[in-house]
């Protein structure tokens, strides 16, 4: 093959492929169907699979400073509910760059400032898929907002603020259809905080807001792999 | 034909001698910046980032630093603590 040649089958072999094999995020962010106990959480698992791996790859893409780890999206069952209820969960660690202003507040306001940020927009993604929400086996979900506490590190290692919200479909639904506003899905909603490892209980959040951030920030120079849309 | 063969060997020397240089001389700036060039994927962002260039940042990027700029194992709470499989 000659010079020419080779270099018009490589330009057509791009094109075909779509020139570059887009970064995926790991699949292993997904609890697998066979790790789930109950028949529920396993028929679900299996129902939705794809859907599971979109919402992963929607975060990993269009939220690129926020990070999931293993097995953080799945239908969990709150813990301590005595009936196999089934909740589309996603815990998130979101980094942020240090503000005083934010190690200002006390962690309800933090919370709160978290919840009006990400648990509207998560849920948003999460019912991206209809058929998830529509699956009579799903109760609920669940958003789990991870960040860095303002305080220095303990032995060497950083402190995490969690924050796990619960909502029932209902609830939740009628959020995303306009019916009810943010304060009232919060008011719904029960709201657990942790500081490290060390459960807080539930957390009395002050009024949330709709905030816009996350459909407004860009990181810097960051470019979209090819045929991503956010 | 020895002359062509005693050519393509100094040719070689000269290649090698320039190519040690060279790493050395980058060596040096990766230690003194090794914050900034983690390794050598970090090196390759930045250096396809230069000036007069289109600045670009993909996902792959933003992964790579957080690997590298990761700080030590966080004390949070474990998944079980809140949901149940």
């Amino acid at each position: 093959m000659s010079g020419r040649g080779l270099v018009a089958a490589v330009l057509a072999l791009l094109t075909l492929t779509g020139g570059v094999a887009v970064a995926a995020p790991p699949a292993d962010r997904v609890l697998s169907a066979d790790q789930y106990t109950t028949d529920k959480g396993r028929a679900l698992a299996r129902a939705h699979g794809r859907a599971l791996q979109e919402l992963n790859a929607d975060i990993y893409h269009c939220w690129p400073w926020v990070e999931v780890q293993k097995s953080s999206i799945g239908f969990y069952r709150p813990k301590n509910v005595q009936q196999d209820d089934r909740y589309l969960s996603a815990r998130i660690y979101i980094e942020q760059d240090p503000s005083p202003a934010f190690a200002r507040l006390r962690f309800e306001e933090r919370s709160t400032a978290m919840f009006s940020r990400y648990v509207g927009p998560l849920l948003r993604r999460m019912t991206k898929d209809q058929a998830v929400s529509a699956d009579p086996n799903l109760d609920g979900f669940t958003a789990i907002l991870e960040w860095m506490k303002p305080a220095p590190p303990v032995g060497g290692r950083p402190v995490h603020e969690t924050l796990a919200v619960f909502i029932d479909k209902a609830g939740a639904i009628e959020y995303l259809s306009g019916r009810v506003d943010i304060r009232t899905l919060a008011t719904r909603a029960r709201v657990l905080g942790f500081d490290g490892e060390t459960a807080l209980g539930v957390v009395a959040l002050g009024a949330p807001w709709d905030d816009n951030f996350v459909m407004t920030f860009k990181v810097a120079n960051y470019q979209l792999e090819p045929g991503v849309v956010c | 034909m020895r002359s062509v063969r005693g050519k393509l060997l100094l040719l070689s020397a000269v290649l090698v001698a320039t190519a040690g240089c060279a790493t050395g001389e980058e060596w040096n700036t990766w230690y003194t910046h090794r914050t900034h060039f983690a390794s050598y994927d970090h090196l390759g962002f930045s250096v396809r980032n230069t000036e007069g260039s289109a600045p670009r940042v993909t996902r792959t990027d933003i992964a790579l630093a957080r690997d590298e700029g990761w700080w030590g194992k966080p004390i949070t709470v474990s998944q079980e603590q809140i949901l149940e499989r």
